[in-house]
This record gives C-alpha cells, structure tokens and sequence, in this order.
C-alpha cells in the first residue's frame, strides 16, 4: 500500500471539498475527465456541483477565481502546465497579487501549476516559474518536495487568506511514493532539514531535493563526505534561519534549482547568505541551475539540460576543495 | 449625471491648477449611458464594476463623493489608502470591485463574484455589471471574460461605451466587424444598441437589459454609441478628434440633451435644473474642501505589507 | 490677506515642463475658481492652467513663449479669508510654514537635478565618461596560502587568534589556504595538550611584541669595556645600578642627536620632547617598562632614588598608568639573567631599546703594553627600526654610549 505525490494532491482535494463549502475547483479537463494527470479523479462524481471544466482560457480562469475570493470563496485553479500560466499572468500578478495591498481584501486562491521537466516534455510542457511569481509582493510560493508535504502544503495553503501559487511537480507525481502520508508536518514557511551533514549544504526544493540527496549518497560513498540538504519547502516565504543554522554548521553553501539561471530561487538565497552570513562562509556561496536555454525536447538533451545527481556532485566537489 | 459632470469639472481643474498627481479620466459625454446602469443596479446586491469614464454610474450606485475626492486629492482616509489613485478605487465588500489598468480584466473578476453567489446559492435575482470601451473590445482579456460569462450563464451586463476613440485611435483601427453589438452573437448572448447621448432611450435600454439579466436570461450586451467629449485623460487635449464628429449626431453633450428632455416631459423645469446645479456645486465644493484638508499617506508610518499573513 | 499660489501642474505623467503660450490675466484681474487663466504647451496637448479659488490675480511671474517646469510659481492670487476657507485651498502662508519643517515636493525635484548638476530640470547627455578617478588597487583573486576566508576571520576573531598564531597550522585548502575545518581540527589538537590560562600580563606582553614586531627591526652590537664604571661603582654611595650608568649614557647620547630617537607615523618623523626613557623590569609573569623622566637633564647621584623606586614599584605591580607613559626609549639589562648576547625588542611606540649582557672577565688586546691584559666586557645592543635607523647612525649612537660609559664621573 503506497500513496504517490498525486494522490496526496488528489487526497487533499477530496478532503477539502468534503469539508469546507467554499471550496471549488475550475481548470480545463478536470470534472469527468478527472484532469490531464488525474489529479481530479472521481471528485466532479463525489462532489457534484463544486469541479468545473474551464474553457480555454486561463486569464478568465484566473480573473473568475478572484472575483469569487472577493465573495468569500476559496476557488483552487488547476492549470494544465505551469507554463500556461503565463497567458494568466496579468490577472495573478496584477489583480491577484495587488488585491489586498489596494483594497485591503484579501484574496485566498489557489492556482495549481504543474511544474517541471520531465522527459520529452519540451519547452512549453516543463517550465519551473516559481521565481516569477515569487517576484511579485502579495503571492505565496510552495513547492513541495515530499508525499506528506504535497498533502499538507495543498491544504495549509488553501486555508491561507493569500493568493497561492502551488507548484506541484510532474515528475514526482507517480515517481516519489510514499508508504503513507505522515500525520506531522512542517509549517508553512519553514524548511527541513533533509540530509544531514557537516561538509557543505545543498540547498534544493521540489524534485531537485531528491537529486540531492542522491548527489549526497555518491559523495558519502566515494569520500565519506556528509552533505546536509536542505528542502525550502517554500519559496515564499524564504525560510533563511534554516538554511543560515545550515550554513552555520558546515561552512559551504550550493543552492540548486531546475529553473533557469537568471535571477532564480537559487540567486535569491546566495544573495540572502551572503549578505547575512559572510561570516559563516568559508566557500563562496554557489549555485547550479538549469542551461540558460529553454528547456529542450529530446530526452539526451533534456538529461542534460537541469541539474541531475552527477551535476550536483560535479559542483559541490568543487565547493568542497576550495 | 449633473453631480459626476460637476464633480468631474472641479478634478479637471484641479488637475490643471497642479493638485491632482497622476492621472485624470473623465466621463464627460457618457454620463448618460453611466447613470443608467449605475441607477438600474441594487447597491447592497449587486455587483458593479466601474471603468474609467464611470463617475455617473458610480454616483448612482451609491458611492460616495468623498471616495472620489479623497482618492484623486491623495488623502489616506480614501477607500485606496494612497495605494492606488483616481479611477482605481473601489470597496470590494461592497460589490464595487476595484480596477486594474488592464483593460478587459474586470469582466471575469465580475463573472467570479457572480459564479461565487451561485455557488452560495446567493444569485437569485443578482447582476453584475461593468463597462468597458470601443478599445478594450480588442483585449483577450474581453474576449476570455465574456465568453467564460456566456458559457457559464452568468447574469452579466456588459456596457460597452462605444466613443469612437480609445485614446487617439479611432475604431477604424480597433476592429473590422460593423457594429461591435454583432460580437453578441458570436458569444452566445443578446445584444442590445442604444444612442448614449440620449438619456431617456439610455433608462429604457439599460434597463431592460439589467432587467432581463436578472430574471435569467443570461449575460446581456449593450453597445452604446456616443462620442467622448474629453481628452483620454486631462493630460491630453484630443486635438485627434475630427470637428465634423464633434458636430455630428453622437457629439451631442448628453447633459445638454437630458436637461432638454427633462424639461419637455415635465420632469423638472428650468429653475430646478439650476437649483440641482448650484447644490451639487456646493456639494462639490465641500467634498473637494474637505479632501484638501485631510492628511496625505505617512511612509513611516505605512504597513509595508502585500500579504495578509504573517509568517512568523 | 491670505496670497494663494499658481503653480505650474503636471500635465501628463511624464511630462517635467510646458510653455506658455497666452497669459490671459494682468495683475488686478478678478478671477473666478475653475477659470482658466494661463494657456500652455507640453509635448502632448495644449492646455489651460486653471485657478483654485476666486480671487484678485496680485503677481505674475512668468513670461509668454518661456518654458517652466513642473511645480514652478507662475503667480499669486489675492483671496479673501472666507474662500480659503469655502474652498479647503493651500495658501502660500501656509506652505511656508510646512517648507520650514518638511521639504517641498519640488525640492525633491531639485534634489533630483542635483544628481545631474542642472539648473533647468534637464541635462546635458555626457559623452562616454573615461573614468579617471583612481580607485582601489585590484587583487588578483587568486586565493593562496594566505587567504583568508570571511568565516576563519569570524572564528579567528571570537578565539582571539592573530593570523600569527595560526602560523602553526598546515592548510589543505586550495593553494593550501588554511580551511575552517583545518583550524578547528588544529584547536581540537591542542586541546589535548595540558595548559593553561595566559595572565593578563603575559597577554599584555604578547600584544605589544607582536605588534612591535610587525617593523622591521634590527640589531648591532658593540662589546663595552665595564671597569671604569664597576670601579666608580665601588666607591660611589648610594651605588647606582649598572642599568643606571647606561641610562645615562643613552640619554646624553640621544640628546645630542634627538632624529636617531625618532618614531614614524605616517610620512612625519615625530622627534622627542623629553628624554624621558623606560627601564626593562623582569616581573612575575612578564616585564613592565617604567619611565624616567628627564634622564639627560639629571646627574646619576639624582636619579638613583627615583629608579630605586619605579624598580621597586614595578616588581610589586604598583606603577600606574602615568609612570609608564611618555616614554623614547628603553633600556634593558638582561645580562642581570647571567645573559652575554641578546636581541631585544623596542615597544611598539618606540624606535630603539639598548639593552646591556653580563660582564665577563677577558683578556683584551693593550696597544700600550703590547700584551693581552684582562678587562671586564659586555656587550651592546641596540636594536632599531630600519625605516627610521640605519646602520651607521645606529653604530654611532653605541659608540658614543661607549665613549661616555669610559668617563662614569660625568654622567
């Protein structure tokens, strides 16, 4: 008996809709279809009247769930791919993100965006746009790495009177199992220390915490090195007192995204650790991103194109004979 | 429509003596068209989301003058807190969402907030309502926002103030079918045309409209045709519009038209109409005055904050 | 009455000035509120300045065809306590009594244009700037043995460790940097070894030597023939010290050539004022320098009391802070340890130290006598700072503390 990422998604909804009436969910092909990836699977049968297929139309989708917020609801958009999103762009960033800095309202959606690369997903079908939106002031960014936090964030994070952007990844959907969803969990806000170590910290979140670890497991078999790796568990918000008492114990830092190199996640925290603790490196503070090209298709190209377990363990041997 | 043309006089020229910051829009030649829907809609019930040339409508509906001046004068004690300014206000809560400068993006908030009571099982009788320009017809946002209204049968009244001009550009560049009341039928929804400088046609057309959105009969369009007697904004002198638009049918000056209308059908002589303008001058007078004296946003005081939550 | 100004208005959100086209009012026009009474220009649109308030137009500060920039004061109207009061408007009174405690908005403005050095709200495009200003040397970046990264300086500094101390330690870093993990492991070492908590003192000491030290110093010696002195010695009362004969010595030494006691600051040679010169007192866990004062000034009989008592002050750690300032130059006589050669170090605010060894029985070359007769000898030191000493003035100051060690009657 095994629960994958997606079913904790799924779980999480069914919960959700069973329990709060203000719930509802609006994305393309997710009532009877039960979404492109099943993460809506049986809910528009057990729960009539509250799954809506959406027309193409992502802005509308988006523009709708805010009105909705308005009055009181809690609408969860699914978006087919993250990387549709941009087409929602306007009303996430302009009318989602403002709302409550203008008016005072708050405004408590969620949007789904299935994230990341995957093979022979191509350009368009596996971006990671965390960063983005973290930009904005006024969004809230989760990107959960783990069974139990893909269950628990979806739910945290809809009881949050904010605007959420949920960036769930589409290879752990069936990849990463779980024997069973854990009742204790983290807040929001708050990273978890996954691994760990003593020579230098990783600090990863969404699929690439599992690329970690595995880079940390051939660094430990081949030198008996002790890498800690760190799951931010949110983007936003930064969870910098871990990563600093992280930093703190082992002197190196490497933060690692699947997102493109300009101006990511991974810029935000070696900037954050390096304004706020330069007395705690010994190691310039590095990171390892995705090529700074748009993801490609073949699946030889697209291997080498984000950062995997050999490209992680590359660059922190290189931060640890500094 | 008397109260918003005066209103809308006074921040012109305050804008010109250098007191308003920013930008000044006027709905100077669609207060006709304005009032009406604002004055067919149930303040407390339903929703409205006003556009930029919307003072009418939004003086119809209920908000107060004091939301206009504090928000166009700068004082902290407006609906926006300094946080947005002039046509950007709004009270949410209240059924007046307010604007984003993209154009076209309101029509699914207002679909959203209709979708929500349907889910509450609030909507019974309900109709939101918003307005939009000739330009803004051009937007996906327009596009995506009606068509997901038309698919989900919301009772929307869309207002589309056909002015001829979005900013310089006259409709010629803005789009290629007729009259844009055709798109009605594209998206499944009925349309209805009426002379926006014509009050009374204005009150029947408008109504009836709000009217049968509220008994069901899903989202309504109404074109209306109308000239704008303003620059885009009071930085602009709209030296681009032709003298012979001006001097035709839909240059009329509503205002000029209704108080005619008025007067003829014996809804108020010519001694009351000057009474009403000499008390809304007044009204005005007081609401800018009292604006004016209140204090402005305090950045060291302000709550620099986006989110509701706070993360400990 | 209350004057209301008329400012030029923002006519466009990135508008910064317009012309005036047709001033349509004379001082003394009565005004209406919303009239408008001055035509401008911007680059957009042509527009009317229009007025706040009814009123009496009482100044006109602009001129037609001329361009101003936003906020600028086009005029004044005369207005009537009642209307500033019916209209809510700002008077010119009042914003300058606001101006007296907040910056105007267009001073921001001005503050801005500053950054441009205009005058006129606009700037001249600069060609492309060749940056002539010299700016900080460039390192290399090439991180060697000696880098130091920002973490090893935060543990460095919380252990109280100088890079001195960690002299001791091997780096396995790259170019052999000494790591963090290095200097922990290094301190895990020592930890095992037995010891103790350095005194006060003996910390005290090891700062100023270590500090001394960042000069560089060097040493000459001299050997000294002694009995003239030992002899004066024996048949002086009360007996001075044998550092006392040598302080004098220095003292007139010094005193006539004052440069040769100099301290470098900077560029500047700082000479002395008086020739008021420390004494080296061995203590229990370290050594403490009181100062005599005015030692060229005073004839040795006159200076044994006030020794004897800095000595024995010092020894029971009774000097205070006055006693051990001000001081040129030391002496040190470490041949009271039984010692013949050293190598003393000055203080760190100091140029020279002389310090004297232990007095041996040998047998010295006699020209007069032609044979080897015996004498007593010890040896010299002085040790100076080669940036402000060389060799050969250092040589002369030994051979002057020489020649007058050899007549003991006139020090």
């Amino acid at each position: 008996m095994s629960v994958t990422y997606i079913d904790a998604i799924r779980e999480a909804q069914a919960k959700l809709l069973r329990e709060d009436p203000r719930v509802f969910l609006y994305g393309q092909d997710i009532a009877t279809f039960g979404g492109a990836f099943k993460a809506t699977k049986g809910l528009a049968e057990e729960f009539p009247g509250r799954v809506y297929d959406a027309p193409i139309s992502e802005d509308a989708m988006i523009g709708l769930a805010v009105g909705a917020a308005i009055e009181g609801m809690r609408p969860i958009v699914e978006m087919q791919f993250a990387d549709f999103s941009s087409v929602a762009f306007n009303q996430i960033v302009n009318q989602a993100a403002t709302h409550f800095y203008r008016t005072g309202v708050p405004v408590p959606l969620t949007v789904r965006l299935p994230s990341g690369g995957t093979p022979g997903s191509g350009p368009f079908h596996s971006q990671s746009m965390e960063a983005i939106y973290a930009h904005y002031p006024g969004l809230i960014v989760l990107t959960p790495a783990t069974v139990t936090d893909a269950y628990h964030m979806l739910l945290d994070g809809v009881a949050l009177d904010d605007p959420v952007i949920y960036c769930e990844h589409k290879f752990l959907y069936r990849w990463l199992k779980a024997k069973s969803i854990n009742g204790e969990h983290l807040p929001i806000g708050q990273a978890r220390i996954t691994r760990p170590g003593k020579h230098a910290t990783v600090v990863a979140y969404s699929a690439m915490v599992h690329e970690a670890i595995r880079a940390a497991e051939r660094l430990h078999e081949e030198g008996g090195w002790e890498i800690e790796v760190v799951d931010l568990r949110s983007v936003k918000p930064l969870d910098l007192d871990t990563v600093l008492a992280s930093v703190a114990r082992t002197g190196r830092l490497l933060a690692v995204g699947e997102a493109f190199p300009w101006g990511g996640v991974t810029a935000e925290i070696v900037a954050r650790v390096a304004a706020e603790g330069f007395h705690l490196l010994d190691a310039p503070p590095m990171r390892l991103n995705a090529r700074d090209t748009p993801v490609p298709y073949h699946p030889k190209l697209w291997a080498a194109h984000r950062p995997t377990p050999e490209s992680i363990a590359v660059a922190v041997r290189q931060l640890l004979s500094f | 429509m008397l109260r918003a043309r005066v209103l809308e006089n006074k921040l012109s020229s305050l804008y010109k003596a250098g007191k308003i910051v920013g930008g000044v829009y006027l709905g100077r030649g669609q207060e006709a068209v304005s009032a009406c829907l604002g004055a067919a809609l149930i303040p407390g019930k339903d929703v409205f989301s006003p556009l930029i040339r919307d003072q009418a409508g939004r003086d119809a509906f209920g908000e107060s003058m004091l939301d206009c001046t504090r928000t166009y004068l700068g004082s902290v004690l407006g609906p926006m807190r300094g946080r947005d300014g002039n046509i950007h206000r709004g009270r949410p809560k209240n059924g007046m969402p307010a604007m984003i400068s993209h154009l076209g993006a309101q029509v699914s908030v207002v679909s959203g907030m209709l979708f929500a009571k349907r889910q509450k099982g609030e909507l019974a009788g309900v109709v939101g309502a918003t307005c939009l320009g000739d330009g803004a017809t051009s937007t996906g946002a327009f596009h995506e926002g009606l068509n997901l209204a038309a698919m989900e049968k919301l009772p929307l009244v869309l207002v589309i103030a056909n002015n001829q001009f979005a900013y310089s550009t006259p409709t010629t560049r803005q789009f290629a079918c007729g009259d844009l009341v055709e798109k009605a039928r594209g998206y499944g929804v009925a349309g209805h045309v009426v002379d926006g400088t014509d009050l009374f046609a204005c009150a029947s057309v408008i109504g009836n409209a709000v009217k049968r959105a509220r008994e069901g009969g899903g989202p309504q369009m109404v074109v209306a045709h109308l000239l704008r007697l303003s620059g885009h904004g009071e930085h602009d002198d709209a030296s681009y519009v032709p003298d012979t638009l001006k001097a035709g049918h839909y240059g009329r000056d509503c205002l000029d038209v209704a108080m005619e209308q008025l007067i003829e059908h014996g809804y108020a002589t010519a001694e009351e109409i000057r009474t009403w303008q000499d008390e809304t001058a007044e009204e005005v007078q007081r609401a800018v005055a009292q604006a004016q004296q209140e204090p402005p946003p305090d950045a060291y005081t302000e709550d620099w904050r986006a989110l509701s939550t706070r993360f400990s | 009455m209350p004057s209301v100004p008329i400012l030029m208005p923002q006519l466009g959100e990135s508008i910064a000035e317009a012309t005036i086209l047709r001033i349509d009012v004379a001082v003394g026009t009565p005004v209406r509120a919303d009239q408008e009474i001055i035509e401008v220009e911007t680059n957009k649109a042509v527009m009317g300045v229009t007025t706040l308030c009814s009123g009496i137009v009482s100044e006109i500060r602009c001129q037609e065809g001329v361009s101003y920039s936003v906020g600028t004061l086009l005029g004044l109207l005369e207005v009537t306590e009642e209307e500033v009061a019916r209209t809510g408007v700002e008077t010119m009174e009042a914003m300058e009594a606001k101006r007296a405690i907040t910056p105007e908005p267009g001073s921001a403005r001005a503050e801005a244009n500053l950054h441009f050095g205009t005058q006129d709200d606009s700037y001249e495009e600069a060609p492309a700037v060749v940056p002539n200003i010299k700016g900080l040397p460039v390192p290399t970046g090439t991180m060697g043995a000696h880098y130091i990264s920002p973490r090893m300086r935060a543990r460095m500094d919380d252990l109280g460790l100088r890079e001195a101390d960690i002299s001791a330690i091997a780096g396995t870093g790259a170019g052999g940097r000494v790591t963090v993990e290095d200097l922990e492991r290094f301190i895990d070492y020592i930890e095992t070894w037995p010891s103790s908590q350095a005194s006060p003192m003996r910390l005290a000491v090891a700062d100023a030597m270590r500090r001394s030290w960042t000069r560089p110093l060097a040493t000459v010696g001299l050997p000294v023939r002694l009995d003239r002195v030992l002899d004066h010695r024996r048949n002086a009362d009360p007996k001075p010290g044998l550092t006392l004969y040598l302080l004098r010595a220095f003292a007139i030494a010094l005193s006539e050539d004052p440069a040769s006691a100099g301290f470098l600051m900077g560029e500047k040679v700082v000479h002395p004022r008086a020739f008021d010169i420390g004494v080296a007192v061995q203590v229990d866990d370290g050594v403490v320098v009181p100062v005599v004062r005015k030692v060229d000034q005073k004839p040795l009989r006159e200076l044994v009391a006030e020794y004897a008592d800095l000595v024995d002050r010092g020894r029971r750690r009774r000097l205070t802070e006055a006693d051990l300032k001000g001081g040129i130059a030391t002496v040190t006589n470490f041949g009271t340890f039984g010692l013949t050669l050293g190598t003393p170090i000055p203080l760190p605010n100091e140029t020279l130290i002389l310090g004297i060894g232990a007095g041996v029985k040998k047998p010295v070359w006699s020209d007069q006598v032609e044979a080897f007769v015996p004498a007593t000898e010890a040896s010299l030191a002085l040790t100076f700072d080669h940036r402000v000493v060389d060799g050969g003035g250092a040589g002369l100051l030994l051979k002057r503390i020489s020649e007058l060690l050899q007549k003991p009657e006139a020090l």
